[in-house]
């Protein structure tokens, strides 16, 4: 092998190299300085999840805000969740989300709030319960109208976001702000 | 004979011991497109079952729901984020109202009526918002 090839061989390995680090990791949330500094309390029991796809028995809670409990929690096969549920029925969330996603830099909020439409005439909807979570940094969750207006600011503390009763009316989004009320992020 | 005998006592056993392994089955279910499969949610896509949206919604029979779940997937592409191009609002309706949570994500969830404030008989539903959606749907009551 002469010293051409030798060198042709070298730049092709560290070519793939590169390559391979890129792809995999792609997508890695690890990689992303976004955190939960929030890691909950003991590992409880968790019940009342008919979920084939992800299988949940276990989880922490993160935070209980007036009548919600907030939980971090585990799929058999390791994979992340979060949920929300009930203080009277803790360890029984009623609403969970699996996003590999989550906490990241493109990803700083998981967003579990329920909205409502009366109308069938236009996909409209406003809040009926705001409720999530929030990597380290966000300060607060704005929720705009169709024309950009704040309709409403919620607080994130510990990780976690709610709010009982939103304001009545058509919401188009919602972002992130920081701490200077700068913003971080903006749902499409 | 007293081989062939065997073979089909064996085989019952192993038929039995699969049955109870299983876990029980639902009261009712009801997946979209099918139990075993993905389809594209659009604009214009409807299941024709008298959803709250003609167009755009995927919807099951009224039942007393234990929860609906979404998998959504990364078709036709994520970002390094995993979201995707398209936006839908699962969750259930009733004659009055339509509620659920929105996601951008290729994700898995699972919401129950009762987190939605919604009781009584309900049709779990899945609503394109925006983009190109590839999900499956079900619900077990």
């Amino acid at each position: 092998m002469n010293r051409r090839t030798k060198l042709a061989v070298a730049l092709l390995v560290v070519a793939g190299a590169t390559l391979g680090g890129m792809l995999v990791t792609r997508g890695d949330a690890s990689r992303d300085t976004a955190t939960l500094s929030n890691q909950g309390g003991t590992t409880i029991a968790i019940s009342g999840l008919r979920m084939k796809l992800a299988t949940i028995r276990a989880g922490t809670v993160l935070a209980t805000r007036r009548d919600r409990v907030f939980y971090r929690l585990t799929t058999v096969s390791g994979e992340q969740c979060f949920g929300v549920g009930v203080a009277t029925d803790v360890g029984t969330p009623g609403s969970v989300m699996c996003q590999r996603g989550f906490p990241s830099s493109g990803s700083p909020v998981l967003d579990l709030s329920v909205y409502e439409g009366t109308r069938h005439d236009a996909k409209e909807f406003s809040l009926f319960r705001v409720e999530g979570f929030a990597a380290d940094g966000v300060a607060a969750l704005q929720f705009f109208r169709p024309n950009g207006d704040v309709a409403l600011t919620v607080p994130v503390s510990g990780n976690v976001y709610s709010a009982a009763s939103p304001p009545k009316g058509p919401i188009a989004g919602y972002a992130a702000v920081d701490k200077e009320g700068k913003r971080v992020w903006r749902s499409p | 004979m007293k081989r062939f005998v065997l073979f089909v006592t064996a085989c019952a056993c192993v038929a039995a011991v699969a049955a109870l392994a299983r876990p029980a089955a639902a009261s009712a279910s009801w997946c979209w497109p099918s139990c075993g499969g993905y389809g594209l949610l659009g604009q214009w896509t409807s299941t024709y079952t008298g959803c709250w949206f003609s167009s755009g919604e995927v919807c099951s029979y009224y039942n007393g729901w234990f929860n609906v779940g979404m998998a959504k997937t990364c078709y036709p592409g994520c970002d390094w984020n995993y979201r995707t191009t398209g936006v839908v609002l699962y969750g259930f309706e009733n004659h009055d109202r339509i509620r659920g949570v929105f996601t951008d994500r290729a994700e898995t969830v699972y919401t129950r009526p009762s987190y939605l404030g919604l009781s009584g008989l309900t049709r779990a539903q899945v609503t394109w918002y925006a983009g190109t959606n590839q999900v499956n749907a079900a619900a077990i009551g």
